[in-house]
């Protein structure tokens, strides 16, 4: 009869926190965005710190560029046997990124330093779905800061490398079923920032002005969170058992092999495709570690079983006139998420692209590049092994971006 | 050059605006249909469940969630008409009066009656309300008593909704079955072993609603129910009697719990609980013995009287009373009776078409493993299973709607209708304060 020993009966099912595949949304450079992601042997210029690093000592003068992208999340769910439709709210994330180049012109190294941010999102369920007791909202962002040398081995052959530091911030809440006396359940806040490392490699080789190749690495990258805030607002006849505390957890970021080709089909369009690997399979569960425990607030081991994923990414770049570049691309993302672990935070599938996007020269120093890229998250019926819930999910990803780039 | 510059934030603007009411991803829904079933004139025909009693009273928050109300409000996507229920007002809002959670302390429940706003209108009588209805639900209903025209006049929920003329000379029968109805739900049979259960299996003399019905009278009085509610082959859905086991009434004051509570209190070293079964002997109680809920607020375990200086329940000269425990073989003779009332249920439903809620099967399954309904663990605990109310016998808001929910897919397996379901998550357990 003791209400404490009752109590277990609630126990909490452990936050959805991770930094899933539908959060990755690649919005680096906004050439590549412009072909969907593909054109890691194509572009030779700052933005291969991220997406080829031996390719930038192919660079001969200097640059820093400056970009960000509005990401818009819109995903839709449909309980299983019901009619009603529940959309998230209407939220833009806004990545960025700043690459800069240093060296010498037409030598045989540079450095340069990147900071972009490869995951990121930001979904509002609000607190009067089906499934707010896994999830009300959920905003994140992993931030890369990345200096990286490259040398040119030979007059085709680049090598290059660089250090991730990254900064990793999250912001998660969720219902509790647990009523008021006003009849309204409680809710859980939990907030906190981490911090990993890890590193990029790559080389690129081109035959003249022709056939190019990318190899790239990029590692790992294990975040992990201390001392985050979590918040709960409870019954005050419960609070005991809910203590605001801090926690711990372990988020760990997928490595990726990326390979990417480019070749021209005419005097004024290239062609580029990408082929990404991405490790997902090290993210097998996610704990999360209370500093104070109660009988209710107990330390939390959730399965997430994710699979290794593929993605596959070709574009068109079109020399339109001499200041002027117009792009096209597509793709097809394999989702590392198996259907019972598909969480509401970003709820994953296969998902294909289509992006557009131009470059205008508006003079020598100056460059400025836009992209539009379009996501569909194709629909997905799932039942959650969490927490039962069971319904289609359907998202759609918009992220237009512009970037500017000063050359020297 | 600068006039691009400075208009880029314009272009992001318009473009952004553009996608937002632009883009939003739909997703196709279930084709609602009502299948061979006509849902226009839907009637509830049933017990306090039906009329969505909760934490011990009939108020009015309850009456608004009852399970067959939010049948109703998912039958108005497939033809379903006015649903109406006999609603206390705004300033009755409380009815009959109900328990409420006060505080939690050492992590027991301290309890308390709502005493406001409640809608008698003399003693035991509360105020009338005689228009029409669909909602029939009347608390305390039993299958035995429901062709008993003076039972109006017992029963105040009854009372309530029958016209001055009418108590003491119409039956719940006549009552539900006047309404000219294309559908029903019928859930009734529970208090035919509930009443004597909850007493601890004891029958007060002079009281028919602690009395154990007898399968016949069961089997005739429900034949002839659903005979009269299937008249020109209207349709309905049935639902089978719970297991007593399985609701907290019963399983909240274990043996355990009480061993562990005097050993706490006194600090006496007990083994054994004593109890007078109902062929009237002591026994030193097993963990198939089961303690009513009412019995851990009573006070009366290890208590001494002038009469019987012995310690309550302690020693085998001073059990506790039968009406606080169903012995085990009280509970195997209920089990049993509720096994051949399912199985008339089952075979009525069968004989006439009529979907079948197997409420039993469900609420086992609360009880053991207990489910997740979208986050929520959701099983039979007391108070903390979310499932039932303060009063350990009836269904909290999230409760009735899980419930409706198993009504639901009845029905929609019965008839080919596709009625959607309801959003269980929307509604609470039980109210901490």
């Amino acid at each position: 009869m003791q209400i404490k020993k009752l109590l277990l009966g609630l126990l909490l099912v452990s936050p959805t926190l991770l930094w899933a595949q539908g959060s990755q949304v690649n919005t680096q450079g906004q050439k590549a965005v412009g072909m969907a992601g593909a054109g890691s042997a194509l572009f030779v210029d700052e933005t291969s710190i991220f997406y080829s690093p031996g390719a930038l000592a192919k660079m001969n003068q200097n640059a820093v560029s400056v970009g960000a992208s509005a990401i818009m999340y819109r995903s839709a769910f449909r309980e299983f046997n019901s009619n009603d439709v529940h959309h998230t709210k209407f939220k833009i994330s806004p990545p960025f990124s700043v690459f800069a180049t240093f060296g010498p012109r037409n030598s045989w190294w540079k450095a340069g330093l990147g900071v972009y941010t490869p995951f990121g999102g930001s979904v509002d369920w609000g607190d009067q779905w089906p499934g707010r007791y896994e999830l009300n909202h959920l905003q994140m962002r992993a931030i890369y800061i990345q200096p990286t040398l490259s040398f040119k081995l030979t007059e085709n052959f680049g090598i290059g490398g660089g250090f991730v530091y990254n900064v990793g911030l999250v912001d998660l809440s969720r219902s509790i079923p647990l009523a008021s006396a006003d009849g309204t359940p409680g809710r859980a806040e939990l907030s906190g920032v981490g911090t990993g490392m890890g590193f990029n490699v790559g080389v690129h080789y081109n035959l003249e002005d022709d056939f190019a190749i990318s190899l790239s690495y990029r590692s790992q990258v294990i975040t992990k969170l201390k001392d985050g805030d979590a918040e709960f607002t409870v019954p005050p006849a419960l609070a005991t058992s809910f203590p605001n505390t801090t926690f711990d957890a372990e988020l760990p970021l997928p490595s990726s092999f990326n390979i990417g080709l480019t070749f021209p089909a005419s005097e004024r369009v290239d062609i580029a495709a990408d082929a990404t690997f991405i490790g997902y399979s090290i993210y097998k569960e996610l704990v999360f570690d209370y500093k104070e425990n109660t009988p209710v607030l107990e330390d939390t081991k959730q399965e997430k079983k994710y699979e290794n994923a593929l993605s596959a990414k070709v574009g068109i770049n079109y020399e339109a006139s001499d200041r002027l570049d117009l792009r096209i691309g597509g793709g097809y993302v394999y989702s590392p998420v198996r259907g019972p672990y598909v969480s509401p935070e970003t709820p994953d599938n296969n998902r294909m692209m289509g992006s557009i996007g131009f470059t205008y020269d508006i003079n020598d120093r100056w460059d400025l590049t836009g992209a539009y890229v379009f996501q569909r998250i194709l629909e997905r019926t799932v039942t959650s092994a969490n927490t039962g819930l069971s319904g289609a999910y359907k998202t759609n990803i918009h992220a237009p971006g512009i970037s500017l780039t000063y050359k020297w | 050059m600068k006039r691009i510059f400075k208009n880029i934030p314009l272009y992001i603007g318009i473009l952004s605006t553009l996608l937002a009411f632009s883009c939003k991803p739909e997703i196709e829904g279930i084709p609602t249909t009502a299948g061979e079933a006509d849902f226009s004139k839907y009637i509830a025909v049933g017990n306090s469940l039906t009329a969505g009693f909760a934490d011990g009273g009939l108020y009015l928050e309850g009456q608004q969630v009852a399970f067959p109300n939010l049948i109703s409000e998912q039958l108005r996507q497939v033809g379903g008409g006015n649903f109406r229920s006999p609603f206390f007002s705004e300033n009755e809002r409380n009815g009959s009066g109900y328990l409420h959670l006060k505080d939690l302390v050492n992590g027991q429940p301290v309890m308390e009656n709502v005493t406001d706003h409640l809608a008698y209108r003399q003693e035991g009588k509360l105020t009338k309300y005689t228009d029409d209805i669909e909602n029939l639900g009347v608390p305390g209903m039993r299958l035995d008593l429901s062709t008993q025209d003076w039972f109006g006049g017992l029963n105040m929920y009854f009372e309530r909704l029958l016209p001055d003329s009418d108590v003491g000379s119409k039956t719940y029968v006549q009552f539900a079955t006047e309404k000219n109805h294309t559908f029903f739900s019928f859930w009734l049979g529970n208090n035919d072993v509930l009443g004597y259960a909850m007493n601890g299996a004891v029958t007060n003399p002079g009281d028919p609603t602690t009395v154990l019905t007898q399968t016949a009278t069961f089997e005739q009085v429900y034949r002839d129910f659903i005979g009269a509610l299937t008249t020109n082959e209207r349709k309905g859905v049935v639902a089978t009697i719970p297991d007593v086991t399985a609701i907290p009434f019963f399983t909240t004051v274990t043996r355990e719990a009480l061993i562990a509570a005097v050993k706490a209190e006194s600090g006496q070293d007990i083994q054994d609980i004593y109890i007078e079964t109902g062929a009237g002997t002591a026994k030193a109680a097993s963990d198939n013995d089961l303690f009513v809920l009412p019995f851990a607020s009573a006070g009366l375990l290890g208590s001494t009287s002038a009469e019987n200086p012995l310690p309550y329940g302690l020693h085998p000269d001073h059990p506790v009373e039968s009406k606080y425990v169903l012995d085990s073989d009280e509970v195997t003779t209920i089990q049993a009776r509720v096994k051949a009332f399912n199985g008339i249920i089952e075979e009525v439903a069968k004989e006439e078409g009529l979907a079948l809620a197997n409420a039993h099967a469900y609420l086992n399954r609360v009880k053991n493993p207990g489910i997740v309904y979208n986050g929520v663990a959701v099983n039979a605990s007391f108070i903390t299973g979310n499932a039932f109310s303060l009063d350990g016998v009836h269904l909290t808001p999230i409760g009735n709607a899980l419930i409706a929910n198993l009504f639901i897919e009845a029905i929609n397996k019965q008839y080919g209708s596709r009625i959607p379901k309801v959003d269980a998550s929307k509604y609470r357990g039980v109210k901490f304060p």
